[in-house]
């Protein structure tokens, strides 16, 4: 019993580190970099001791050992990062106080045992974060972004307060142990916990920034760098986290699984199509986060925890890496460029394209049968093939001076990185402990199939022909974001608008960033 | 009748003419060249364009009161300098004065609105967004969908021009009509005039606007797209460039004026939209721009007067001292011949004290060359040479045997596309899910690998392989009947321009410089800004190369310009971030020049290491300034940290520009402030080196000089604003700062600011010339445009009269007596 606490030592301390960032200011680098380095190394420690965290069913640590883990190494890797980047910048003893609370309440997120802790833990990094998307408080467009994250989130908690209260409720328990227990011997779902399911699932919907209250994760970029680095890879999939701790009763909720999934796959598909437009290298990674939140999201509906675990932990690696090396975006330009071919020469491939498709779903098939009746591995679910295929049937959409060449070397890349997939697979698998039974609807895995096969499709269609009259009539809605944040935006402003400074005051204002103050004393 | 309207219509495409022309071009994010914003207005006085910049934008003209009273506390501006200046203002008050005055400058917003402002005014601004931020944003949105290239997968495709497309985009928005409430934008965005001249015409006509006000109204609507404006400017310039024309830029002002229209709602009485806007442009307008000059700009000079008084002391004090035989004392083993660069003065000085068998030159760092590069096996074109030119000569790396080249090419080609066919999986949606789920785990290794970097990557061999690039040498593409007779005609016109042209060493080693830094979209600014944003290594290793040409050496002779045999040039690289030289293509540099090249090679690391340790103050490294290994290694750690926001400082505090044979400033300590271009008046029998220096190296020494004053000055406008919140549009064509909002321009604020102070002081660039007047005039006399910058004050020129400096203003040659007390100006 006692070791689970040894979990929470980590939040005791980034929030001990905060406290001594507050009182070594201006300089709070030290408390942060020894905060930062703590916490990856106990967390370390702790998820090579395997520490048994009793209160949970055996198995059931996996996904809480490497989240926390890796946040843990994304704090150290962000608080060693900041402490560089924001030399010269007033405020930094604020800003290291809120990335430290921010970091111990996320932690706290994941090692909670109780849905009610957990919820409160959330509340907090919430608050932690609102902190640092108002880095700089002069920039009116940061105070209207941070509003809207704000009423985003507090809309979140309260369905997540409600679905908890209907919890309790239910079984007299917020104990996450006793919630899998309570739920694994339910035959079917009453009203009650239907409808706690599905709030909680609102609440997670919410909180990764589906459609349509995305806007506020597109428009975070107001903040310093590493912290859109910290929300995109640590703050935001925590929806899709309290979704896999809470897999034993969503899976017993059909509603719930069906909003995650339309939802999810919606928002997957939509915002993905977005990021092909954007035209500035950070608001294109947010449009990117805001469409993987949304596949983390259908994966959960569809009963594939272990997916979206995986999804969750390299997702989170890949975005933190994208938006911290977001100043390569020129070199990165240069290098397109230079591999650039005359668009003359270039052959529209739609035949290519097409063929594409069923060749790599054969290679997904193919080798998921392989794994399963020769290996003797457990199955692989029938949509991930589909899913594979949509994705690497995209390694042979460019050809060049030797095409067979290339299609061959290719085709064995992606023989090579179903593999992979694969083997991920089993990895996150074997981490979440005893299969649930996936008990989903056939309809929606083939919405799914569809969604993904059509978003495939309508890509090769504007890569292939962007001058085709398809193209140009999704254009301006798709460049407008389907004008979705601007309904929620005027919303806010209507009912509950931020405080802006007057018009007067905020035309000087957005001159003050340029004033340099020293330190704050 | 007729007539008065055909001359109105003349009048209003010249105004629209002039306001298009006075927006100073801004260079892509991939070859940044610096450039006065200011550059559109030097028809005009210094102090009276940018105090009229100052009333259509609020951009400050010099810095606030509280940094002159700073400098004057500090002692850095005294009495005398303030004396001087008012003098020269043909004013008369004391110093105290001056400093009473500071204490209460007043900074009323006194800028010229315009009638979206005064919708603004109408609006509840808490419970609604302001039309000026939403305008910006929608007319930058649309630029950057029309204008990028290389960010989006998915672009708009316009059928039509840029202004007609932002018509048609409008006539179906959404989105501005939705978030401003205002569904009549749409409405009214059909009833704009299809063409874009139309469109400013009709708008001036439904505005009425008033001839004597239409001058400034078309600049104040530019400008405040100002960022589009200058990305609209360098299309322009590049088309000029190439003998075509564009304009983009017109379509732009249509697009920003067409809002003022659909603003408009059409009422004209007194406490309307448009009356009130009437009358407040009205009671702005009719103060003239100038007539009472603020405080700070008397201070602005008597800063420059300040500097001015302690560079020509040295400059004066110190010559006298230089050995008057000009340079035939010894024979110097080496002759290295540097950009004029300010990086390379420090760099410059050290060596020459490591090694004293060594003469240094300066000289733009482009060497002359004309040139466009292409690396080999790609379409990856690039101009290598100052803004004001345009290429004329093409370079493409070759082995020097044609098979090999096939091969090498046919490789990297195949590499290239190789590596091309991973970007689809790379970037779009579909693909996204399965690159996290099969590969996002690597993310760890990236993540440690870019917090400890050791290396930075090398984009540029992408394909070559090690080999490849051991074999590639830049080199002219030339037709084979003018290669030898072109050769020597560059040859020829480099070295008179280098006043290099007889009593050559063994070894003429050609440095061109770069910069280092990781994660940096700016990075091109700190590279060579002659090369057009580049390193200076391609043109170093081309002339080299030339310069080795036997044949080329035999048309130089018959020129009377004979390099002897015991001469090799090489081609090396100043990197001014680490303060190393690196040498290419040593294995073509014969064995008798072995010995010669490794005693240069041990002169450079010294140099190196002594001036590392002289920047180390600036960078913050002050306790490592004595431990040389391990100040280099905090300056390589500092070159490739990812998180690194000042990698190094740039042209930072460049204040002046020397034309004169080194002996004049040799030994000087110059501060890393000075340009040095290397000139000997008694070689240049026409006068045609001079005009050259003047007219190219020059204006572009004040271009840098002005983007660095304006990024310091009004860093909320000409400066691009906070690093840490940049966000980099299109791949290459500038940064947001944050989310969005205008495309920003020059150079960020960590560029010449450390987070405690200013590390650039603005100060106009002090040019000073070892010529007779006569010369001096005759370039003027030539070069009106020139003659006006000067007599505009946009930049001061001074020449070495005997052991003296006088200054050349309107016309006139007046001496420089160092400034004196107060009392004794006051009696004279």
């Amino acid at each position: 019993m006692s070791e689970a606490y040894w979990w929470w030592i980590s939040s005791a301390i980034y929030f001990v580190g905060a406290g001594w960032a507050a009182l070594t200011i201006p300089r709070p680098w030290y408390a942060v970099r020894v905060a930062t380095s703590a916490g990856l190394i106990l967390q370390a420690c702790l998820s090579l001791a395997e520490v048994p965290l009793t209160p949970f069913p055996p198995g059931m640590p996996g996904p809480v050992t490497m989240v926390a883990l890796l946040v843990g190494f994304l704090g150290w890797i962000i608080g060693r990062y900041s402490a560089q980047y924001l030399v010269g910048e007033p405020g930094q003893g604020r800003y290291a106080i809120a990335l430290l609370t921010t970091l111990g309440a996320v932690n706290a997120v994941v090692v909670s045992a109780d849905l009610g802790l957990l919820i409160a833990s959330w509340v907090l990094s919430s608050f932690g974060l609102h902190h640092l998307l108002t880095f700089y408080a002069d920039r009116p467009p940061a105070i209207v972004v941070a509003h809207k994250k704000f009423l985003a989130s507090r809309l979140a908690e309260a369905c997540l307060v409600a679905g908890a209260v209907l919890v309790y409720g239910e079984w007299g328990t917020l104990s996450l142990t006793s919630i899998a227990e309570h739920a694994q011997s339910l035959t079917s779902a009453n009203a009650r916990v239907t409808a706690a399911g599905v709030l909680l699932a609102l609440g997670a919907i919410l909180k990764s920034a589906q459609l349509p209250l995305h806007g506020w994760l597109i428009q975070v970029m107001e903040a310093p760098t590493p912290v859109s680095a910290l929300l995109h890879a640590g703050i935001v999939n925590l929806g899709g986290f309290v979704m896999i701790r809470l897999a034993p009763l969503m899976n017993q909720i059909p509603a719930a699984q069906t909003l995650l999934v339309l939802a999810g796959s919606l928002t997957a598909v939509l915002a993905g199509l977005v990021m092909m437009t954007r035209i500035s290298i950070k608001v294109r990674l947010a449009w990117s986060t805001c469409s993987q939140m949304g596949f983390m999201l259908m994966e959960c509906g569809l009963g594939l925890y272990d997916l979206a675990l995986l999804h969750l932990i390299a997702h989170s690696l890949y975005k933190a890496y994208a938006f911290l090396t977001a100043g390569e975006a020129v070199t990165e330009a240069r290098q397109r460029a230079l591999r650039a071919i005359d668009a003359a020469t270039r052959d529209r491939g739609v035949a290519r394209r097409v063929l594409s498709l069923p060749f790599a779903y054969g290679v997904a098939l193919g080798s998921a049968w392989g794994w399963e009746h020769l290996l003797h591995t457990t199955p692989v679910p029938p949509i991930a093939p589909v899913l594979i295929s949509a994705g690497l049937a995209t390694l042979f959409w460019e050809s060049g001076p030797s095409p067979v060449q290339l299609i061959l070397r290719n085709a064995l890349l992606v023989l090579a990185l179903t593999q992979l997939y694969l083997t991920w697979h089993l990895v996150a698998r074997s981490f979440l402990g005893p299969v649930l039974p996936v008990n989903v609807s056939m309809l929606l895995s083939v919405w799914v199939g569809l969604c993904f096969i059509g978003l495939y499709a309508l890509q090769g269609i504007l890569v292939s022909t962007p001058g085709s009259r398809l193209a140009q009539a999704l254009y301006p809605w798709v460049y407008g974001g389907f004008y979705l944040d601007e309904r929620f935006t005027r919303l806010t402003f209507r009912l509950w608008p931020a405080k802006l400074r007057s018009q007067k005051q905020k035309l000087t204002s957005s001159f003050t960033t340029m004033t340099f103050k020293g330190e704050e004393a | 009748m007729n007539a008065i309207a055909q001359r109105s219509e003349d009048r209003v495409a010249a105004e629209i003419d002039a306001a298009c022309r006075s927006i100073a071009p801004n260079w892509p994010l991939d070859r940044q060249i610096a450039m006065s914003p200011y550059w559109g207005r030097v028809s005009e006085p210094f102090k009276r364009a940018l105090l009229r910049l100052n009333r259509q934008t609020g951009a400050a003209a010099a810095m606030p009161a509280s940094y002159y009273a700073k400098a004057w506390e500090s002692g850095t501006i005294q009495a005398r300098h303030l004396s001087r200046a008012v003098q020269e203002s043909g004013l008369s008050f004391s110093p105290d004065a001056c400093v009473d005055a500071l204490g209460s400058t007043s900074s009323d917003d006194t800028s010229l609105p315009l009638l979206s402002d005064c919708a603004d005014a109408e609006r509840d601004l808490r419970h609604e967004p302001a039309w000026r931020e939403a305008i910006t944003q929608q007319v930058s949105q649309h630029c950057a969908a029309y204008f990028d290239e290389d960010q989006a997968d998915w672009h708009l495709r316009p059928r039509a021009g840029l202004y007609a497309s932002w018509r048609e985009a409008l006539c179906h928005d959404h989105s501005i009509a939705l978030l401003m409430h205002a569904p009549g934008v749409r409405l009214g965005a059909r009833e704009l005039p299809l063409d874009a001249t139309q469109c400013i015409r009709w708008a001036l006509n439904v505005l009425s606007i008033p001839p004597e006000s239409l001058k400034e109204l078309l600049q104040v609507v530019l400008l405040r797209i100002n960022g589009w404006a200058a990305w609209c400017a360098y299309l322009r310039w590049e088309a000029e460039l190439a003998g075509a024309a564009d304009d983009h830029i017109v379509e732009l002002l249509a697009i920003r004026l067409a809002w003022e229209c659909l603003l408009d709602d059409g009422r004209r009485d007194g406490s309307s939209r448009w009356g009130n806007w009437r009358r407040q442009w009205s009671s702005r307008i009719t103060k003239e721009v100038g007539a009472h000059l603020p405080i700070t700009l008397l201070w602005q000079r008597a800063h420059e007067i300040a500097y001015q008084d302690h560079l020509f002391s040295q400059l004066t004090r110190e010559s006298a001292k230089a050995p008057s035989s000009v340079g035939v004392t010894s024979p110097a083993r080496a002759h290295v011949v540097f950009c004029i660069d300010v990086r390379s003065e420090r760099f410059r000085r050290a060596l020459e004290v490591v090694d004293s068998e060594i003469d240094t030159y300066g000289f733009a760092g482009f060497f002359g060359l004309p040139i466009q590069y292409t690396p080999i096996g790609t379409r990856a074109s690039r101009p290598q040479l100052p803004g004001l030119l345009a290429p004329t000569l093409h370079v493409t790396d070759t082995t020097g045997s044609k098979d090999l080249d096939r091969r090498l090419r046919g490789r990297r080609l195949k590499q290239l596309s190789a590596n091309r066919s991973l970007q689809p999986f790379q970037r779009l949606p579909s693909a996204a899910f399965m690159l996290v789920e099969s590969l996002g785990l690597a993310y760890v290794g990236k993540l440690l690998r870019a917090s400890f970097r050791r290396q930075a990557p090398n984009v540029e061999s992408e394909g070559l392989g090690g080999r490849g690039v051991e074999q590639l040498r830049p080199d002219l593409v030339l037709p084979d009947s003018t290669t030898v007779a072109q050769r020597v005609d560059l040859a020829t016109s480099i070295l008179r321009a280098m006043s290099l042209t007889s009593g050559f060493a063994r070894l003429l080693a050609l440095v061109g410089h770069g910069s280092l830094s990781a994660n940096n979209p700016h990075a091109a600014g700190l590279d060579c800004g002659a090369c057009g944003g580049q390193t200076g290594a391609i043109n170093a290793r081309v002339l080299a190369r030339i310069f080795n040409d036997p044949f080329v050496r035999q048309g130089l002779s018959q020129r009377g310009i004979v390099i002897p045999d015991t001469t090799v040039a090489i081609a090396a690289l100043h990197n001014t971030t680490m303060d190393e030289v690196q040498v290419f293509d040593v294995a073509d540099i014969p064995a008798t020049h072995r010995e010669d090249l490794e005693r240069l090679r041990q002169s450079l690391r010294s140099a190196g290491t002594r001036t590392r340790a002289e920047r180390a103050t600036s960078l913050g490294l002050d306790a490592q300034r004595n431990d040389h290994s391990a100040l280099r290694r905090s300056i390589a750690r500092r070159a490739r940290d990812w998180a690194q926001t000042r990698p190094e400082w740039g042209l930072v505090d460049n204040a002046a520009f020397i034309v004169a044979p080194r002996e004049r400033t040799r030994g000087m300590d110059l501060q890393g402030r000075s340009f040095l271009h290397d000139y000997r008046w008694q070689d240049d029998t026409d006068g045609r080196v001079l005009d050259l220096i003047m007219t190219a190296p020059m204006i572009v020494a004040h271009w840098i000089n002005m983007q660095y004053y304006a990024s310091t000055v009004a860093p909320c406008y000409f400066g691009s604003g906070n690093k840490i919140l940049h966000n980099v549009v299109g791949g290459r064509i500038g940064v947001f700062e944050g989310n969005s909002g205008d495309l920003r321009i020059g150079l960020p604020k960590q560029s010449v600011h450390d987070g405690w102070r200013w590390m650039h002081t603005p100060l106009r660039l002090s040019v000073v010339i070892a010529a007779p007047r006569v010369m001096i005039e005759r370039v003027l006399q030539a070069h009106s445009p020139v003659r006006e910058l000067l007599d505009h004050e946009w930049l001061y020129l001074y020449r070495w009269e005997g052991a003296g400096i006088e200054r050349y203003l309107r016309g006139q040659w007046q001496p420089w007596a160092e400034s004196s007390s107060p009392q004794s100006v006051a009696a004279a």
